[in-house]
């Protein structure tokens, strides 16, 4: 009962699968409000490789090969299943791991590729799509949550303005807090010049005076902001959500000492607290000069990540309920140029799927022996969307009104990938 | 002026490359695992390959009429040149093996691997002599590290190793003593800020003929660490006091992959970016004499006696330089 009093009345009307609710008999609206309770109760945590990370060196390897570059190939925990000897730690988590081997999104610019990978389809001129983390933020989130809906870190500086944070014609309540120079949320904390009462005293007459406001009135826009306003104590209580110190040395060292790992550890911080999606940008893997000695340094700190953040979700019990996404805007050639670099490349290239709805132990799709094509199965940007959302318990067919027109989650004819999906 | 007057095109990268002086054949290891027996000279070219490694290979030395390869599959390997076939293959480092170096009599070899150690061994039994151990595992920003170079001094009493982090250390070779350690900072870029992670590192070392200077080749601070953009570098060390007498920044980016000591004096580097490049350093007047492009980026290369033309192992090609 505690979980269904916690959704709101208005933000239940208002999803769109229960939209016919009313006509439904006792014991069917209580069944949907059991599964959209658990549907919120879902998170996403999405690793973004900035600039291309080498499928070949990570979740595609082809050892032997003329493309195939230093690296063997390890076997992991689900027979068959072989991944890059730089993941050695990731291959025991295969078993909560789908691999997809075979995107094929066909562009290899970076600004075009990353708002491809991050809105699912195609820029329209006169639509601004929202991105991913909005979706899963308007879909997953709680009206009455404490915690921010969507949280972005992106430190680097290359590419972080081709990485989207956009909420697009959801509106400006499914933004990303997006932290970049800062670990921590600016302009949480109280001023110091006003008092704890003073604070609160300011709370309760803007709040008395929204509601002298609203008497006998019908504004969605007054309601949005006396919703924004209510959920600043949750905000600015939620500080120490980005903090690790806080955590014991033991959890610090298993996620590295590195900036990736500690912001991955707040990650962790912020879906158990009930944060939606948290997307941590780990930049910048465009390693057209010494590809090897990049990924050396990249795959095995991603590789220490993921175990940490894996091992840490599942003995938190929250791994069945968070979905864990490595995804980059592209992958990178097979050919080897002379600078023992590896380029952009599209057209065949991987991401993983973790957790929450996944098939583990899954591979979709395949790569041709030097993985210059796609062998089988192509995947586009839709379509790993649609599986994204289908594994989150989302209907991608689900439809947002922009005006008169109907925008789907993701475009049609995008079908979920069934094979990965638990 | 240098003249690329020969190129063998082929598909592997070359990574090393040694002379044979008794037959007039090279040896030069390659992308694909082999080692390949070759004689750039004749027409058509000899191109034998012979297989035993599992993995980039990274080192070879000709000694006492023995033919011995290191690969990025940690192992040495004794090769009957003859017959193509392995004699004895030794497991050598637990990672990549980045380099090997042949002593002046031949008797024994130094390997570097990116498990951060040098080991010693002897030519002859394939014996472990010793090991040299003083390079960090990891980065100051808590990544791995990499041992790239190794080099040995002309009366073989010292010899050098330097990582990726630009530490060079000078080591007695008998004792396995650390003598000194130099710190070529200048060649490791760390990208705090825009990228965040690093590039460059220590790629060639040579000692001067009498033992009292090293040559440190890589490459200088790089803006956008996705690409070999950094001035080429060469540093050249008085190891004496442990001071760097000058720094020679060439107009040609890229990494400085080699470099020898040539009898009449100055210097040749070779290395490169997505091209590669050969220059000539002038030590006496501080400068570089001569610096040109080249089709491919040279890895490694090797001299005839009178160093006047240089066999060169190249991204998909052999290349004869006069």
């Amino acid at each position: 009962m505690t979980l269904i009093r916690s959704i709101s009345r208005r933000r239940f009307l208002a999803t769109g699968t229960l939209g016919t609710a009313a006509a439904l008999t006792t014991r069917g609206v209580e069944q949907l409000l059991a599964a959209e309770a658990q549907r919120q109760d879902k998170r996403v945590i999405l690793l973004w490789l900035a600039g291309g990370a080498s499928q070949l060196e990570t979740w595609d390897p082809k050892p032997g090969r003329p493309t195939g570059g230093p690296f063997q190939a390890i076997s992991t925990n689900v027979p068959g299943i072989q991944i890059s000897e730089l993941m050695p730690r990731m291959s025991r988590h295969l078993q909560h791991t789908a691999i997809i081997r075979s995107l094929n999104t066909k562009d290899g610019d970076h600004g075009g590729a990353s708002r491809l990978m991050h809105l699912g389809r195609r820029d329209e001129p006169s639509v601004k799509f929202p991105d991913l983390g909005a979706i899963i933020a308007r879909e997953l989130g709680r009206s009455d949550s404490q915690v921010p809906d969507y949280v972005s870190f992106y430190t680097a500086t290359e590419g972080r303005g081709t990485s989207l944070g956009q909420s697009g014609f959801l509106g400006a309540r499914y933004n990303a807090m997006s932290l970049t120079q800062e670990q921590i949320p600016a302009n949480l904390r109280r001023l110091e010049q006003i008092s704890e009462m003073d604070h609160r005293a300011r709370g309760q007459l803007r709040d008395a005076i929204s509601e002298q406001f609203m008497r006998g009135r019908e504004s969605s826009a007054a309601g949005s902001q006396r919703e924004a306003y209510q959920r600043v104590p949750g905000l600015m209580a939620s500080e120490k959500l980005f903090d690790p110190s806080s955590e014991p040395l033991s959890m610090r060292e298993l996620y590295g000492e590195t900036l990736f790992g500690q912001q991955t550890l707040v990650a962790r911080r912020l879906v158990e607290a009930g944060v939606p999606f948290v997307k941590v940008s780990r930049a910048w893997w465009d390693s057209h000069g010494q590809n090897f000695e990049t990924h050396l340094e990249l795959v095995s700190e991603l590789d220490q990540v993921l175990d940490a953040l894996l091992t840490d979700l599942q003995q938190r019990g929250l791994l069945q309920r968070t979905l864990v996404i490595t995804l980059s805007e592209f992958g990178r050639t097979p050919a080897i140029n002379a600078s023992l670099g590896r380029d952009h490349f599209a057209t065949v290239w991987s991401c993983s799927l973790s957790g929450c709805g996944i098939l583990g132990g899954s591979v979709y799709g395949k790569s041709d022996e030097d993985g210059n094509d796609v062998a089988e199965g192509p995947v586009g940007a839709g379509q790993l969307f649609a599986t994204i959302f289908q594994a989150l318990g989302i209907d991608h067919r689900k439809e947002y009104a922009l005006g008169a027109r109907p925008v789907p989650l993701t475009n049609p004819g995008s079908e979920p990938i069934k094979a990965v999906l638990a | 002026m240098s003249k690329v007057i020969k190129e063998l095109q082929r598909r592997e990268i070359f990574f090393c490359i040694a002379r044979e002086l008794e037959n007039h054949q090279f040896f030069v290891g390659a992308s694909d695992g082999r080692v390949y027996r070759v004689m750039p000279e004749c027409e058509p070219p000899v191109f034998l390959g012979m297989d035993g490694h599992r993995g980039y290979v990274t080192g070879i030395v000709c000694a006492r009429g023995q033919v011995i390869s290191a690969a990025y599959d940690g192992s040495l390997i004794w090769w009957d040149s003859r017959e193509g076939q392995p004699r004895r293959k030794v497991p050598a480092h637990a990672r990549w093996i980045r380099g090997l170096a042949l002593s002046p009599d031949e008797s024994w070899c130094a390997s570097v691997g990116d498990d951060m150690v040098c080991r010693i061994w002897d030519t002859e039994s394939g014996l472990l002599r010793r090991e040299l151990a003083g390079h960090a595992p990891r980065t100051p920003q808590h990544f791995p590290s990499m041992l790239f170079a190794v080099a040995i001094a002309p009366d073989g009493q010292r010899l050098a190793t330097a990582d990726k982090v630009g530490k060079i250390n000078i080591w007695d070779s008998s004792s396995g003593a650390l003598l000194r350690s130099i710190q070529a900072e200048t060649m490791y870029t760390w990208d705090p800020k825009q990228r965040i992670h690093s590039i460059g590192g220590v790629r060639s070392l040579c000692f001067s003929p009498d033992g009292r200077q090293l040559l440190a080749g890589g490459m200088g601070q790089v803006g956008n660490i996705d690409h070999l953009e950094g001035k080429s570098r060469m540093e050249q060390y008085d190891l004496e006091r442990g001071e760097l007498i000058h720094a020679f920044e060439g107009e040609l980016k890229g990494l400085v992959e080699k470099l020898i000591w040539h009898p009449q004096g100055h210097v040749i580097g070779m290395g490169g970016d997505h091209g590669g490049f050969v220059q000539t350093y002038d030590l006496s007047s501080q400068a570089i004499a001569q610096q040109e492009k080249t089709p491919s980026h040279i890895h490694d290369f090797v001299s005839n006696d009178a160093a006047s033309r240089f066999y060169a192992a190249c991204h998909g090609r052999i290349a004869i330089i006069e």
